[in-house]
């Protein structure tokens, strides 16, 4: 196992991206030192910028200590291999990842996740504004894989969503799942507003308080339980709604009954 | 400064060089019959094949339309990053490159002159900012004119002394180089979301048709004598059964040809030659084409090849921007410019799964092989319609290569390939022909007479690639001929080593040509235009013309007109 | 004394090119045609305001130096700096914006504009589902829907209307000048007979309610020939007053009604009853407005980049446009607040492939907003110096980020001691574009224009782009020696 620890506290911004298993397989303390990083725009190497450790764990591949929360691009595109974070992490964090695991015991910053094509995201803090969510401009979202967060995420998550599960246990800010083609977003909390708007497939559950629906949702039903993954359900009742409308969609938005009784106001559609 | 090329195998099909042994002798810019040996800088071009540097007639690299796809593309642009070096500017590539990457990529794959295809004359500044952050490169632009109500008005008047004065009034303003023409009287009526289906469809408000714009342009181009004829895309582009508008226009033609001279180029004719009746059933028109340019010779034409890529569809062309737009679902840009023409943008993937695609990659190799006559037609991809400019290497390896086109068949979707008339087609180009396809022909058709070849008095544009084609079979090793001329051992602009082994040596500033063209009764249209003006425009007649500010460097061409 | 015709005006995104301008005594002595802020900057270029010479703080206090020592000074600081940002660019010519990219590159910098507190959410949908749009002429020709959504061109846009709009004569369409006139002649006579009422001096009328524009009620005028104008806000601005329909939404409701108005032009049924506070019934009839006309428009501003949702609200605005386009021809264009904050998004864009947030750190030009937008930069307090041109930061954006922006060394060229220089730590003075120096600037539909060089600049100044150029060359020369003492 590699152990890294900024030497300093940065202020510009750090791009590491060969802070990843996949890089590091195979090589020596001293080459990982010598690996290409930027710090600002000085380009710098990764010796210059951490302290590195090797010791004879094999497991997780990397562990990040210190105050990470200016590292970015760690993880990403990784194919195998686990990183482990024991604080906050920069932004980028394991974007198109096809593999492996990634843990962060503090808070992620944004697009952690972005196009994920596999593998394991779990965050224990909170996690930034599109999580999951693809780059601009472009439409390939999240189409595999797991992120899970502890805390709450910001706006923006699940942006053209077309696959994977992401299970978030606090609360979402607004916009969660633009365009959702397919997947799951379960978040255990509340949401904020204009969730699922443009959706045309996929499902988003929502376990706590939605203050609004966007008008061009329809009401399908109620559901007892709605199935997140491959042997998890999650008990309701739930209000099921259907759009987006304004998209000809068939996306599904789950909402709990006894968390939302403002909603009832639907129930006359039934 | 003398240079001299020495003992590389030349092609020259202007001055009629076939691959001879021979030395090329440059001073001050241009190619002289020879310089002294001992003075002059030498390159050792043995083993190496020495074409006059590359021409591009139709590319959509600079202005409004090519901007706006840029913006459009950031997902596009961080798949290719260029770094800034001492030397070059940094950039992104891809489908719509920014504009020093565009410059040096081309330079490096041994190109040194471009037409830029479409500038709406209102937005004719910023196409030319654009060329001045273009470099490497000689330039000019081809100014929208079929759709412009002073063009539509006089040509239904049937005035065409007056519409060749105006026209001529607005090549010189514009500072473009040929009249082109998209989809005439579609982008008029698309103003009002409207479009024309055939040639003899009535522009609404107007009361022309497509056949009067067409033929009153292509007479109005030979009375100004301008060095190109027009340059045309055709009505109904892109639609299945189109091939049978691509026929009647060109027909309709044939009336304007008065000699053996063309009169008009159809550009990026592969989406104009669609059979079929529909998505399912589209299938090539390129045999009914390719038997009529045969047997004419009033039509010029260029290939619009197919990549199987991701890149950006962009044309003046709004209404059919619009149908790719209902067919995908991607982002769509539209963009109509007042009292002139109009303009959309989409990106567009082609896949080699797609029945249509395959069909559309196909076709574009039908029209090249099966017309005889290299000097009717000219390699592009409508860049970045059909697809980048960098992947011209793979198409060369198509043209000169049965073996190439048949594994690229092999892998399309089986429909296509059943359709494909490729199988049937032994042709394989020679480096003569290629030549003639990539430059000689380009610069012919465009009355370009200082490029396209290498003789005495051309401007010394030279590309030298490592090719020997003594020792290369290129139809067989077609491999080494796409490497060959991906990366030019030797980029020459204007005398000047400006590539070598696929690297900028230095950056370069090029020309931008330009057509000032003199009519009769100048200061009458001068003061027309000026009372005129703010009925048809939102600008004053005084902040409309390119003025000199606008070119770095200035290279007019005086045209005497007979009007 | 002379005339001078065809000024283009230095000030909003109108980019009027019509202006006239007297000149005598060196000086502008009189505007015509011009809007009041027009006027006031061709009139008042002169003034207490301007920067004489170039200041650098010394001591706590800004004191005068040569452009040399300025120049050298500046160029020391860029060079050095690790992550600086370049921003600004909006009022000044796309010659200066081809001056800061270029600087921007050769010291690996953040180069931003003002779209990032601004415009840059239009930017970032058009990114996402593109835009249907044409040049300011295809309106005036054409339209006969006029829509202004979360903007009021009355104040920021002066002679938007009359120039490109309502109040124009097209080839297709006329000016609906007389119709807004009798409009304000009969509110004017009614609110007379109504105080008269009041002080009892006429007796009590039975008047049929006269509908008033803060109904939201969809009026008669919605199916008249001609052009009809309909304003959206949140309140009933002076545009809206002008209106034949006004629609008053409720604050940061924009988005949920757009939704709305998207799936009634599909035909969809709704299962509410009201949006946003606006009964869907009327929306209904805007729909049918939108439908049944020939060329209809939204110009769209602050009001929806600005209000919550932010680039959401552009794209669904973009994304009704789209599907309108499916029934008849429309279009969407947002109202860009200054005369050449186009330009640079312009120019950045051919020259880099990216519109603003564009940062070359690493030597080739990435763009991310969010991450490489300068007002984030300033919040997470990244950046280590900064060059401003041509714009004013300090007075509007967020606190914290005016601090640390403050607490770096900051290098200002404006031709005036706005906020922002009087914190600056290199101030230099410049030209102003369009008045003393010539120069390009891309109207808010991307139609280039040439600005004008009417007056001499005040005596030794520069102009933006020469400073900017000279500090390149400083810049470069400094790095040289650096390689070579390495």
């Amino acid at each position: 196992m590699i152990t890294l620890t900024p030497l300093r506290r940065f202020q510009f911004p750090v791009m590491a991206e060969c802070i990843n298993p996949d890089v590091f397989q195979g090589k020596s303390v001293a080459e990982i030192a010598a690996l290409e990083a930027w710090e600002g725009n000085r380009k710098k190497k990764l010796g210059d910028l951490f302290k590195i450790k090797e010791d004879p764990a094999e497991t997780p591949n990397i562990t990040l200590t210190g105050d990470a929360s200016e590292v970015r691009r760690v993880g990403i595109g990784m194919k195998n291999g686990e990183i482990v974070v024991n604080g906050n992490v920069g932004m980028h964090l394991g974007e198109k990842m096809s593999g492996g695991k990634i843990t962060v015991q503090g808070d992620a910053d944004g697009w952690a996740g972005s196009g994920m094509k596999g593998g394991l995201i779990e965050i224990l803090g909170n996690a930034g504004d599109y999580l999951g969510s693809p780059y601009r401009g472009s439409s390939v979202g999240m189409s595999k894989g797991t992120i899970i967060v502890h805390g709450d995420v910001g706006s923006d998550v699940a942006v053209f969503m077309k696959g994977g599960v992401i299970k978030v246990h606090g609360s979402a800010g607004p916009f969660l799942g633009f365009r959702m083609r397919s997947g799951t977003v379960h978040i255990e909390k509340n949401i904020g507003n204009r969730a699922g708007a443009c959706m045309t497939g996929g499902k988003i559950v929502v376990s706590g308080f939605m203050k609004e629906l966007i008008p061009t949702f329809t009401i399908d039903g109620v559901k007892a339980k709605v199935k997140i993954e491959e042997k998890e359900k999650v008990s309701g009742p739930f209000y099921v709604f259907l759009g987006d409308l304004a998209e000809n969609g068939s996306g599904k938005i789950f909402v709990s009954k006894v968390n939302n009784p403002h909603l009832g106001q639907y129930e006359k559609f039934l | 400064m003398e240079l001299l090329i020495k003992n590389g195998f030349v092609y020259d099909p202007i001055n009629g060089i076939n691959g001879e042994k021979m030395d090329i002798a440059i001073k001050d810019g241009k190619i002289v019959e020879n310089v002294r040996e001992q003075r002059a800088k030498k390159i050792d071009a043995s083993g190496l094949t020495v074409f006059p540097g590359g021409v591009d007639i139709h590319t959509h690299i600079a202005g409004a339309e090519v901007n706006t796809g840029r913006l459009m593309r950031p997902e596009d642009h961080i798949k290719d990053v260029v770094r800034k070096t001492a030397i070059t500017r940094s950039g992104v590539g891809y489908s719509v490159p920014s504009t020093f990457t565009t410059g040096y990529r081309y330079s490096i794959m041994g190109y040194t002159t471009i037409m830029n295809p479409s500038m709406p004359p209102l937005e004719a500044k910023h196409t030319h900012e654009e060329l001045n952050d273009t470099p490497m490169l000689d330039k000019a632009s081809y100014p929208l004119l079929g759709d412009w109500w002073f063009v539509l008005e006089y040509l239904q008047k049937g005035d065409l002394t007056e519409c060749a004065r105006y026209v001529a009034w607005m090549m010189s303003t514009s500072k473009g180089y040929a009249i082109k023409i998209v989809n005439p009287g579609g982008l008029e009526s698309w103003g009002f979301g409207r479009n024309v289906h055939s040639i003899d469809d009535r522009v609404p408000n107007f009361g022309i048709t497509p056949r009067e714009i067409m033929c009153g342009l292509a007479k109005v181009n030979k009375m100004l004598n301008l060095p190109h004829t027009i340059h045309l895309h055709t009505n109904n582009l892109g639609l299945p059964g189109n091939y049978a508008t691509t026929l009647d226009t060109m027909r309709a033609l044939e009336s304007v040809a008065t000699d053996a001279k063309p009169v008009a180029h159809i550009t990026h004719l592969q989406f104009s030659s669609f059979a079929g009746n529909d998505w399912r059933t589209l299938r090539s028109g390129a045999e009914e084409i390719a038997k009529y340019i045969n047997a004419h010779s009033h039509i010029t034409f260029d290939m619009g090849q197919v990549i199987f890529t991701d890149t950006t569809t962009m044309t003046a062309d709004g209404p059919f921007e619009y149908t790719l737009y209902q067919l995908s679902g991607h982002k769509w840009v539209n963009n109509d410019v007042e009292t002139e023409t109009s303009g959309g943008i989409i990106p567009m993937r082609y896949k080699r799964k797609s029945p249509v695609n395959a069909t559309q990659w196909s076709i574009a190799l039908e029209l090249a092989l099966l017309v005889d006559d290299p000097w009717k037609w000219f390699m592009t991809t409508d860049h970045p319609n059909g697809g980048p400019f960098t992947a011209y290497p793979k198409i060369i390896a198509w043209l000169i290569s049965k073996k190439a086109r048949i594994a690229t068949l092999k892998k399309c979707h089986k429909k296509a390939q059943k359709k494909s008339l490729l199988p049937s087609i032994k042709r394989e180009l020679s480096l003569y022909d290629l030549a003639i396809v990539t430059r000689a022909g380009q610069a012919k058709a465009l009355g370009l007479k200082n490029k396209g070849h290498l003789g005495v008095d051309a401007d010394a544009d030279v590309a030298i690639y490592n090719l020997n084609p003594e020792k290369t079979d290129i139809a067989r090793k077609y491999k080494i001929a796409r490497r060959a001329f991906s990366d030019a051992a030797y980029t020459i602009k204007d005398g000047n080593i400006v590539v070598k082994d696929g690297e900028i040596l230095q950056h370069v500033d090029g020309k931008t040509i330009w057509l000032d063209v003199q009519t009769a009764e100048q200061v009458k249209v001068d003061e027309d235009m000026k009372r005129k003006f703010k009925e048809y425009w939102t600008v004053e007649y005084e902040n409309y013309p390119v003025t000199d500010h606008y070119l770095k460097i200035s290279d007019p061409r005086m045209i005497k007109a007979d009007v | 004394m002379s005339i001078v015709n065809a000024v283009t005006c230095p000030v909003c995104g109108c980019l009027c090119d019509d202006i006239e301008l007297i000149i005598a005594d060196g000086k502008v002595a009189q505007v015509k045609n011009g809007c009041s802020m027009c006027e006031s900057k061709f009139l008042n270029y002169i003034s207490e305001h301007r920067t004489k010479t170039p200041l650098i703080r010394k001591e706590g206090k800004l004191v005068s130096a040569s452009y040399e020592e300025a120049i050298h000074k500046s160029a020391e600081i860029l060079a050095n700096a690790n992550y600086p940002i370049l921003y600004g660019w909006s009022s000044t010519d796309c010659e200066a914006q081809r001056a800061g990219v270029a600087l921007a590159e050769e010291i690996g910098g953040v180069l931003d504009n003002t779209a990032v507190v601004c415009h840059g959410p239009s930017i970032l949908s058009v990114q996402e589902v593109g835009i249907p749009t044409a040049t300011l002429g295809q309106i005036r020709h054409r339209a006969d829907l006029i829509i202004y959504w979360g903007c009021n061109p009355w104040s920021a846009h002066p002679r938007h209307l009359e120039r490109y709009t309502a109040f124009t004569e097209g080839r297709f369409e006329g000016s609906e000048w007389k119709s807004y006139i009798n409009k304000v002649k009969a509110s004017a006579g009614r609110k007379k007979l109504l105080s008269l009422e009041r002080k009892g001096v006429l007796k009590q009328r039975h008047e049929p309610h006269v509908q008033t524009v803060s109904d939201n009620k969809p009026p008669a005028t919605l199916s008249k020939e001609g052009r009809k104008l309909i304003v959206i806000d949140v309140r009933k601005s002076m545009t809206a007053e002008m209106a034949d329909y006004f629609i008053q939404v409720d604050p940061g409701k924009d988005y949920e009604i757009m939704l709305a108005i998207r799936a009634l032009v599909k035909d969809q049924e709704l299962d509410v009853d009201e949006v946003a506070g606006v009964p869907v019934e009327y929306l209904q009839e805007l729909v049918d407005a939108m439908i049944n006309c020939e060329f209809g428009v939204i110009f769209f501003g602050m009001g929806l980049t600005q209000s919550a949702g932010k680039f959401r609200n552009i794209d669904v605005a973009i994304s009704l446009v789209r599907d309108l386009n499916m029934r008849t021809k429309f279009i969407i264009m947002p109202m860009r607040g200054h005369f050449n904050v186009t330009g640079a998004n312009t120019v950045f864009t051919w020259q880099s492939g990216f519109p603003y947030a564009v940062d070359f750190s690493l030597g080739y030009p990435r763009y991310n907003p969010g991450e490489t937008s300068v007002v984030d930069i300033l919040l997470r307090r990244e950046s280590d110096a900064a060059l401003v041109v041509a714009s004013d930061p300090v007075s509007n954006f967020p606190r914290k980020a005016v601090e640390h922006l403050v607490k770096n060394p900051l290098i200002v060229i404006d031709p005036h001691m706005n906020v922002t220089a009087l914190v600056g730590d290199v101030v230099f003075p410049s030209a102003i574009v369009g008045i003393e120096k010539a120069g390009t600037a891309y109207r808010m539909d991307h139609v280039p224009l040439p600005l004008k060089k009417v007056v001499e600049p005040p005596d030794g100044l520069f102009s933006d782009e020469e400073i900017l150029r000279r500090i390149l060359a400083e810049v470069r020369c400094i790095k040289s020696q650096k390689k070579e003492v390495a």
